[in-house]
């Protein structure tokens, strides 16, 4: 086994090193959840609701069951007996907040239109589907509600009639006197800001492919998922099946973004139906299913104030968050975490966030990158702009003037966040260089002369990662094995998944690194609950702390036995492990790893004599900086680590149309110690795109029945080559005291940021006309309209 | 069912396939190259994108029995792990990509862009790419990917 030149080169912490499996996915040969095809598998397809709110009558399946090729009809009610309620991801109660049982199917009722009342199992995909356009569903039709507003009205229609309303939860954030600094601030700004509700939209839909096996009484799950651990539990919570008769494997995931977080009542559904027809059983969603899933609305209706020199004192917001139905899925929870990201990287004490997440009768949130922080940053960038346009100051320099400066690490925030470490005033610097911001206020001076219409924005973006929520399965630690074989080479087990960004690559690194091997001895195995210790799998940005982190400890633990039986190899008291072999520090001698494998394994009563004949370790990694005990506030802090980002964007608005180009855009990005920088580069780069989506293109929209009208890409409009710019993308490191390497997880910086730096540059693009920008997506109606209401302000 | 006849990278397959089977279905299932993806079913994705005659095609806007008699050229077919066509060596050097589900779509568009025009303009190349949505990346490093491939191509003819 020997290294390349090339290979040995990038295989260490902090190099580019290429993703490990880029060859096979540039090749076709990736297997995907809709490349499994057992022999004998049959197809499933899911009858939804066609109706917002209404008490289910009576499923008639008779003509679906007639249909030729059909194996199965399974209504709500049958379900009912034969599997449990799906436990929450994160369970409400816990929260303080109320819940509803939910079932793979309905059997009395739906609250939006797509949920699923019935299921079909066919022996052809075009089969299944055919029957389930055949079963007939008779309701009671009810009432809804699709507005958060609204339903929070007294005389709304009920989403769940046994709720007193519609509220999910209703909390308060924050300390100090807001009321008391507001009355004393030099001046006042009140704001709205609306977040439309788009979705993760990976170009890969969900997917399971469930096998009962009756014989061995043994359930393999295959599936398109982040979770494959918790969905274990959940299958064997649902369904009644021990633990260690269900395997999930989780194959190549075609991009996620949270969407495939475990919870949805088809994963359930379909392990069921396996069960039921005695063979594998496949459901694939489609595209329009897809669409059913949301990320994110909210309205904030806020108020801050600040000093004449542009230092804020205090900030009041409130928050009605759009949950839709609820979900046993992570997604309902997201809101939550807007009101404890504010005030973000400013120093505000005073604050108070008054949060509702309210229950409508749209389709569930599902988790989305950004977990519900990103809507804080577009708030919070909008208050700043706001101040400092009512103060006539730039908005750089009252950005400047309220950052938490970075020699106030760790630093509490109003809302209960311990910000790890970080230099704000250095990213603030270095996007505004990257995008020549100066240069930008020329040009829009001229540009104003000759009536065109360029602005600026800003946007700073703190993202908390690494989450650890007090008795859910969002976890803060996780769990590796490094294993090393007789001949040198190393499996690496890991609790963590990989949607597609490499953190596989990047743990291999690590791994690497820590063992002193080449990378290309190193082989990562994830997403297998047969093979990989317990774990969390992937969100909030984890992978590499923990999953990185844990593989560290391990690979240190194989490295010391390595170390210790090669230096008796050598004759000598101590020995290094480097590029692959043993080494004597003075420079006496060296034997290669492999023979040193060999040894121990193979010698352990002679020169491994004393030595565990072992080259295997299993370690968990829990960061610092979590504290789940409450403070006197009843505060607590989640994260080990704060990843941030300053986004700098120049923007073209034609008035006439109301089309936005994004003439420039800079990105200072800090995630401290980066493992692998083209990876890191990678998330950010995709995070920005789907944020800038979210600013001027995507929108869930549905009808006044409920139903979702944006269901095709066609009607959703997501970023295409030719709307994007070039990035500029510079790095700041402020490695975290927290994490095993400095590192604080990378991948959801940008969804947020871009969208609060879009709407300021529009506002400031749009000022001669005394535009204020309070929502998103500014497509070019929204952006005419907001001209007119200016211009109707302006002359009543 | 019908019985059509394809030519896939080079091989001639006979095939059984319902009227109704669309062409994406058919490569993937009755063909058995599963390199081809679905992303939407509605022509907007281009995750399913192969070379139809030398023509970038959406294959699952086609019926299979529209395509009787046709040359296929699909993903399996541009480069192999030890000896990658130009374009996907790009991309791996680009990092163009990271759950690769898009990838195969996008490969055959620009692999006929550059079939086409092995010189093309950067307008060109954005409107080739346009075709193809892609969540992960961002697109920059995509077209980064393209004209470093263009590049490539042009030294490698350089005499």
């Amino acid at each position: 086994m020997s290294a390349t030149a090339t290979d040995r080169g990038t295989g260490r912490i902090g190099q580019a090193a290429r993703k490990r499996d880029g060859a096979l996915l540039l090749t076709g040969g990736a297997r995907y959840i809709d490349d499994v095809r057992p022999p004998g598998t049959l197809y499933a397809a899911v009858v939804r609701s066609t109706v917002a709110n209404a008490r289910i009558r009576r499923v008639h399946a008779g003509e679906a069951e007639a249909l030729p090729g059909t194996v199965l009809v399974l209504t709500g009610e049958r379900a009912r007996d034969l599997a449990a309620p799906t436990p929450y991801f994160i369970d409400p109660l816990v929260r303080g907040a109320r819940r509803v049982d939910i079932r793979c199917l309905e059997p009395d009722r739906v609250v939006f239109v797509g949920q699923p009342v019935a299921a079909v199992v066919a022996d052809t995909r075009e089969g299944a589907q055919r029957a389930a356009r055949l079963v007939r569903v008779d309701y009671d039709v009810l009432p809804h509600v699709l507005d958060a507003e609204r339903a929070l009205e007294p005389d709304a229609p009920r989403v769940y009639a046994e709720w007193p309303d519609n509220v999910v939860l209703s909390k308060s954030y924050g300390t100090g006197d807001p009321d008391g600094a507001l009355e004393s601030a030099d001046v006042v700004v009140e704001g709205t800001f609306r977040s439309g509700r788009t979705t993760t939209a990976p170009i890969e839909p969900r997917g399971f492919l469930a096998h009962w096996d009756e014989h061995a009484q043994t359930l393999t799950m295959h599936g398109s998922c982040q979770n494959p651990h918790q969905l274990r539990w959940m299958l064997s919570a649902t369904l009644g099946i021990p633990e260690n008769r269900i395997r999930v494997v989780t194959e190549k995931v075609g991009g996620s973004f949270g969407l495939k977080m475990q919870g949805q009542p088809e994963e359930t559904l379909v392990a069921l139906l396996s069960m039921l027809a005695g063979a594998p059983v496949k459901w694939i969603e489609d595209r329009r299913e897809s669409f059913l899933a949301g990320s994110r609305q909210q309205v904030h209706r806020f108020t801050v104030g600040a000093r004449s020199d542009g230092r804020i004192v205090a900030l009041v917001d409130r928050i009605v968050a759009d949950a839709g139905a609820m979900t046993a899925q992570a997604g309902w929870a997201m809101p939550n975490m807007s009101a404890t990201t504010l005030p973000s990287g400013y120093r505000v004490p005073d604050c108070r966030i008054d949060l509702s997440i309210v229950a409508t009768n749209k389709p569930p949130l599902s988790a989305a990158r950004g977990f519900g922080k990103d809507s804080a940053h577009l708030v919070m960038e909008r208050a700043v702009d706001l101040v400092a346009r009512r103060l006539g100051l730039d908005p750089a320099v009252v950005r400047e003037r309220n950052f938490i400066r970075s020699d106030e690490f760790p630093y509490r925030t109003s809302t209960g966040l311990n910000i790890d470490s970080g230099d704000f005033h250095g990213l603030l610097d270095k996007a505004t260089t990257s995008l020549g911001y100066r240069r930008w206020r020329e040009r829009q001076r001229e540009a104003r002369a000759s009536g065109e219409h360029i602005g600026l924005g800003l946007a700073l973006e703190l993202t908390p990662e690494s989450s650890d929520s007090p008795g859910s399965f969002v976890s803060g630690f996780d769990t590796t094995t490094v294993r090393m074989s007789v001949t040198g080479s190393v499996t690496v087990l890991t609790g963590v998944t990989s949607p597609g960004g490499g953190n596989d690559t990047g743990i291999a690194q690590i791994v690497a690194t820590e063992l002193g091997v080449p990378l290309e001895w190193v082989r990562v195995v994830q997403g297998d609950t047969d093979r990989c210790p317990n774990g969390f799998g992937n969100f909030s940005g984890r992978s590499m702390v923990v999953g990185g982190g844990s593989a560290a400890l391990a690979a240190r633990d194989v490295r010391r036995t390595l170390a210790l039986v090669g230096a008796r190899m050598l004759g000598v008291p101590d020995a290094e492990v480097r590029d692959g072999a043993v080494v004597d520090p003075a420079g006496a001698g060296a034997v290669p790893v492999p023979e040193v494998a060999l040894a121990v394994l193979t010698r352990s009563f002679d020169v491994a004599s004393g030595v565990e004949p072992i080259l295997e370790s299993t370690r968990a990694y829990k960061p610092g900086n979590i504290d789940h005990r409450p403070d006197a506030h009843g505060r607590i802090q989640p994260y080990p680590t704060y990843s941030s980002c300053v986004h700098a964007a120049a923007v073209r608005v034609d008035a006439e149309t109301g089309r936005v180009e994004i003439a420039d855009y800079a990105m200072a990005h800090d995630c401290g110690t980066m493992i692998n920088p083209a990876l890191v580069e990678g998330q950010a780069w995709g995070a920005v795109v789907m944020g800038l989506g979210a600013a001027l293109s995507e929108q869930l929209v549905f009808g006044e029945d409920g139903a979702t009208l944006s269901d095709r890409f066609k009607s959703y409009l997501m970023p295409r080559a030719a709307d994007v710019p070039e990035i500029r993308m510079e790095h700041q490191v402020t490695p975290s005291p927290y994490t095993m390497h400095g590192n604080k997880g990378a991948g959801e910086a940008g969804v947020g940021g871009a969208q609060a730096a879009i709407a300021n540059a529009v506002e400031d693009a749009l000022s001669p006309f005394g535009v204020v920008v309070d929502r998103v997506p500014l497509t070019p109606p929204a952006v005419l309209e907001l001209i007119r209401r200016a211009a109707q302000e302006v002359a009543p | 069912m019908n019985r059509i006849r394809l030519n896939v990278n080079g091989e001639d397959r006979e095939v059984e396939v319902d009227p109704r089977r669309l062409l994406v279905h058919a490569v993937r299932e009755e063909v058995g190259l599963t390199g081809t993806h679905v992303g939407c079913l509605t022509g907007d994705c281009g995750a399913c994108t192969v070379l139809v005659d030398d023509r970038s095609v959406k294959s699952c806007s086609v019926l299979a029995v529209s395509a009787d008699g046709a040359r296929l050229r699909t993903i399996e077919d541009l480069g192999t792990e030890d000896d990658l066509d130009p374009v996907q060596r790009a991309f791996l050097e680009e990092f163009a990509f990271q759950c690769g589900y898009c990838l195969p779509g996008m490969l055959l568009t620009v692999r006929e862009l550059l079939d086409r025009d092995p010189d093309p303009g950067e307008e060109d190349i954005v409107q080739a790419v346009s075709g193809n949505l892609c969540r992960c990346t961002g697109y920059g490093p995509i077209l980064r990917a393209v004209r470093s491939a263009v590049r490539a191509t042009r030294e490698a003819d350089r005499p």
